[in-house]
């Protein structure tokens, strides 16, 4: 069977004929249609369950899950261990009382595997037992029994799969690694590779949607023993590897979702440095390259770290599975995320070994709370800025409007920064003596979270190592274009008055076809490398930057600046007024730190000129720049060496995070009207992937407009 | 604005080409970019600077090539050009047609990496009928440069029915057999798509596609090719 391609070459086959109809039939919603039977499991014969506290109605909840989720194994598969609940698969602890869920789960993190492969999770448990000893008698008891209890619910479940498994010869070999992990520590690379899957679908049968991480870094020196102990062959290593992929692709269903079915935050990172400035890059690597590239699973979305000296061979790999499309591989350039970091206040050796969430923000995994606030800076400057203006005095120069625009944008941030407060601060009054309010339970990640048990706080209520919350800001590219025609127009070339520009601003443009046609065809915008324009842009990351670092030390966690949309440009265009720029009501604009559409003209290295001019490094958490490509400028050994060469300019330049797709607008455009031939062609979203045609049709259009040229 | 009263705004907007002096005045006040000025003046250090913006690219592997036109009539320019590129370590490449002055061949032959040089038919009537000359002086310069040293790719159009017969790409292999430092030998089809062109310029779309090769043709001339020991590209 074939899997989708953009390319026009067919993808290579290095897979077993087994393990490929496995792929297919899990991409065909074999089993995500299966998960769907069972949506949730029930606490209904609990008595006085209302009286009970949250954190017991949880353990009771994990329980159940535990004790009678249905076990699922595939025909074949090498890996056991599934999410068989189907309201996990909407965000939801999938357990409800009288017919309603009533535990959120949590995701936007990437958990501590490596303890779990290199420990086994009874060294968790010794240390929840300590931890219980500890702080038993006072309120931190009933977390360190939770995360007791969550432990032993982990290990009914499965004990579940070793009494499913024990009876059939053919899984012989599932059976005897779940017999060790994942409670104790890995002594192989099929060991390992279980009990990453194991624990990961636990998490996720639970309604968490963790991210897998650094899965080179943690799953490299086993194999490497392996091969040169001849235990096992690349061939073998690949075939177990590519389950693992498999298995996460288990909740596709084919549903509709307005930002896709395959929105999950399972994400990967590939390469890069470790704490000791070694290359990770290993056989693991390689194979997940292969493994990609032959199935077109972009249900984890997979980032590269890169830096100046990566290998080239290394590149011209990353990009042969690049153009495949799908938007398969995203790129970190980690000498400038590490700086970011180092610049955030991280030790040279925790920047190194950043992960990332669900989309691109970054975090030291397995040890941080990460949280983030989004907000639209161009509602900021037509709704407030400029409409306040209207009573008060004249903005005298450009300067002054830019300084008031800044003064508002203060105020927003301010209001995320005191929303937050009441969120997670005991007491309304930020003090040194900052003390975490009490959250919904969540102990099944806090148990994979270092800082949680020996604190004995949950990860929402402090117990991560680090905690953060991150503002976000939207529409970024809109924000500067607005303010660059409006200096152009008004204060340079006089041609009106601001008044005037913000009356025609409320009326849609209406009766002044003219003036917007100039202020949208003649004026060069973010993302053509226009020194003019693209000053503003790095002036207002910067300033943003500024502002969210003063509040730092203000409260008990971190609070970097971060640049995203994630899709949200599509609900704020109906809050949107008509821009400066020439935009009316209504349009979908910029995407995270991308231009707005239709104004790059210059081609793909003049959008990441323009992109890099800013100090990036000020972003702690991300900014991440979207670059659409069409096949045919990716093709032969001119496109390879294309894309190789924009990776490079891209870290040499200081970017931060791409994405690159490489798509036809056409293809899509045939996609909305014939979905039924495009089932599996997958694009990048924003930081995550999704099968276009399970998009809703104005996600789709948003794609597709994203992707013309 | 127009003061040669090129501009008709009947139902349609249309331009007299005859009357337009190309003083660009309209074309700098469109609002929506539907009159253009295509081409610019730019000094040689205009283009080093637009040529270095994406160095972080393309590194030690890029660089620049002319095109056209026939860039080689831009003499004393493109020369400054040429060399101000070699001084910055910007690798350069020219495409002729090699119907040019012996002269700035031999000038600029120091200074260019590669040559992509049009050879369109070897038959001479033939070469005359459809381009209005002999071939001789674009082979005599092909030869020329070669004897210089030049590296250089050969590039040939195959137009269905004129010179889509065996004997022309024998002679291309004869001919490429003969160059010191060939890179290789292009083929590329005819199409129509110079017809648009023609159209936003005033005129007629003359795209021909009966012209347009068929396959078995492209597989005739890059078979030959390759029985000669050529390197198609």
């Amino acid at each position: 069977m074939d899997f989708y391609t953009q390319n026009g070459n067919t993808r290579p086959i290095r897979l077993s004929e087994a393990t490929r109809v496995f792929a297919h039939d899990s991409l065909e919603r074999k089993y995500g249609l299966n998960t769907l039977e069972t949506m949730s499991v029930s606490l209904d014969e609990v008595e006085e369950f209302d009286e009970l506290s949250a954190l017991k109605k949880h353990d009771l909840a994990i329980m159940k899950i535990a004790q009678t989720a249905p076990i699922r194994i595939c025909d074949g598969e090498k890996l056991s261990g599934a999410a068989t609940l189907g309201l996990a698969i909407s965000h939801v602890v999938p357990v409800t009382y009288h017919g309603a869920p009533f535990c959120p789960s949590i995701s936007h993190l990437t958990v501590d595997f490596e303890t779990v492969l290199k420990k086994g999770v009874n060294a968790i448990k010794v240390s929840a037992g300590e931890a219980y000893e500890k702080y038993k008698n006072t309120e931190k008891e009933a977390f360190c029994q939770s995360c007791l209890t969550c432990i032993e619910a982990f290990e009914i479940w499965r004990g579940r799969y070793l009494q499913a498994l024990k009876d059939l010869p053919e899984y012989w070999a599932n059976y005897r690694n779940l017999e060790r992990v994942p409670f104790e520590p890995a002594t192989s690379f099929y060991e390992a590779v279980q009990s990453l899957w194991f624990t990961f679908a636990f998490l996720r049968l639970c309604g968490n949607w963790p991210g897998i991480g650094r899965i080179d870094y943690l799953l490299g020196d086993y194999l490497k023993k392996d091969l040169e102990n001849g235990v096992l062959t690349l061939d073998e290593a690949r075939e177990i590897l590519a389950h693992f992929f498999i298995k996460g692709c288990e909740w596709i269903n084919g549903q509709y979702i307005g930002s896709g079915d395959a929105q999950h935050y399972q994400n990967i990172l590939l390469a890069g440095i470790d704490e000791d400035r070694n290359e990770v890059t290993n056989e693991v690597t390689y194979l997940v390259l292969d493994i990609l590239e032959e199935l077109g699973i972009s249900d984890f979305p997979t980032t590269v770290r890169i830096n100046q000296t990566t290998d080239e061979k290394f590149l011209r790999r990353v990009a042969e599975v690049m153009r495949q499309g799908g938007g398969i591989l995203a790129v970190y350039n980690e000498d400038l995320v590490i700086s970011a970091l180092i610049k955030d206040g991280y030790s040279e050796r925790e920047a190194r070994k950043f992960a990332n969430d669900g989309c691109w923000e970054v975090q030291i995994p397995g040890r941080t709370f990460f949280m983030y606030s989004p907000f639209d800076s161009l509602q900021i400057l037509q709704q407030k800025t400029l409409c306040c203006y209207q009573g008060s005095a004249a903005f005298e120069n450009f300067e002054a409007l830019y300084h008031q625009y800044t003064t508002d944008l203060y105020s927003c941030i301010e209001g995320i920064f005191l929303d937050r407060q009441r969120l997670f601060a005991n007491s309304g009054v930020p003090t040194k003596d900052w003390e975490w309010a009490k959250q919904p339970p969540c102990t099944l990640v806090s148990l994979f979270e270092q800082g949680c048990i020996e604190k004995g706080l949950s990860y929402l209520e402090g117990g991560p190592i680090y905690n953060i919350n991150s503002p976000h800001i939207g529409g970024l590219a809109d924000t500067v274009n607005s303010l660059y025609a409006i200096k152009k127009l008004v204060y340079d070339e006089k041609k009106l008055t601001l008044c005037e520009l913000f009356s025609i601003l409320q009326n849609n443009w209406e009766g002044e076809e003219a003036l917007r046609q100039y202020v949208l065809n003649r004026y060069v915008y973010y993302g053509n490398d226009h020194d003019e324009v693209d000053e503003i842009a790095a002036r207002l990351l910067s300033d943003f930057a500024d502002i969210c670092t003063s509040f730092n030390g203000k409260c008990g966690y971190r609070f970097p600046a971060g640049v995203s949309t994630f899709g949200r440009q599509l609900e704020w265009s109906s809050n949107r007024l008509a821009s400066p720029h020439g935009r009316k009501v209504g349009e979908v604009l910029a995407a995270n730190c991308s231009p707005t559409p239709n104004t790059d003209k210059e081609g793909a290295t003049a959008i990441i000129r323009s992109y890099c001019k800013a100090d990036l490094s000020k972003l702690a958490t991300g900014a991440a720049l979207d670059i659409k490509l069409l096949p045919s400028s990716v093709e032969g050994e001119d496109g390879l060496e294309a894309l190789v060469s924009l990776m490079k300019g891209f870290v040499s330049l200081g970017g931060f995070f791409m994405q690159p797709d490489v798509v036809d607008a056409s293809v899509l455009k045939k996609a909305q009207e014939h979905p039924e031939n495009y089932q599996t062609l997958s694009v990048r979203v924003s930081g995550w992937n999704a099968r276009f045609v399970t998009l809703n049709k104005q996600w789709q259009d948003m794609v597709i407009e994203q992707n013309e040229h | 604005m127009c003061t040669q009263g090129a501009h008709i705004l009947a139902e349609k907007h249309t331009v007299d080409r005859a009357a337009c002096s190309l003083c660009f005045a309209c074309a700098k006040i469109c609002p929506t970019g539907a009159l253009e000025r295509c081409g610019r003046e730019m000094s040689v250090e205009d283009v080093l600077t637009l040529v270095k913006k994406d160095q972080a690219f393309y590194g030690e592997m890029g660089g620049i090539t002319l095109s056209g036109g026939e860039p080689l009539i831009q003499r004393e320019a493109v020369l400054a050009l040429l060399k101000a590129c070699k001084a910055h370590g910007i690798s350069t490449a020219v495409e002729s047609c090699g119907y040019v002055d012996a002269d700035v061949l031999r000038c600029a032959v120091p200074f260019v990496d590669l040559f992509m040089w049009d050879i369109k038919d070897t038959n001479p009537a033939r070469h005359k009928q459809y381009t209005g000359v002999f071939p001789d002086t674009i082979i005599k310069n092909l030869l020329l440069i070669n004897e210089m040293g030049a590296k250089i790719r050969l590039r040939c159009i195959l137009v269905q029915g004129i010179n889509t017969d065996a004997e022309h790409y024998r002679s291309v292999a004869l001919l490429a057999g003969n160059l010191h430092n060939l890179e290789g030998v292009e083929l590329i089809p005819y199409h129509a798509y110079g017809g648009t062109k023609a159209q936003f310029l005033g005129g007629v779309d003359n795209g021909n596609k009966a012209w347009i090769p068929e396959k078995h043709r492209l597989e005739q001339a890059k078979q030959i090719l390759k029985d000669y020991g050529i390197r198609v590209l």
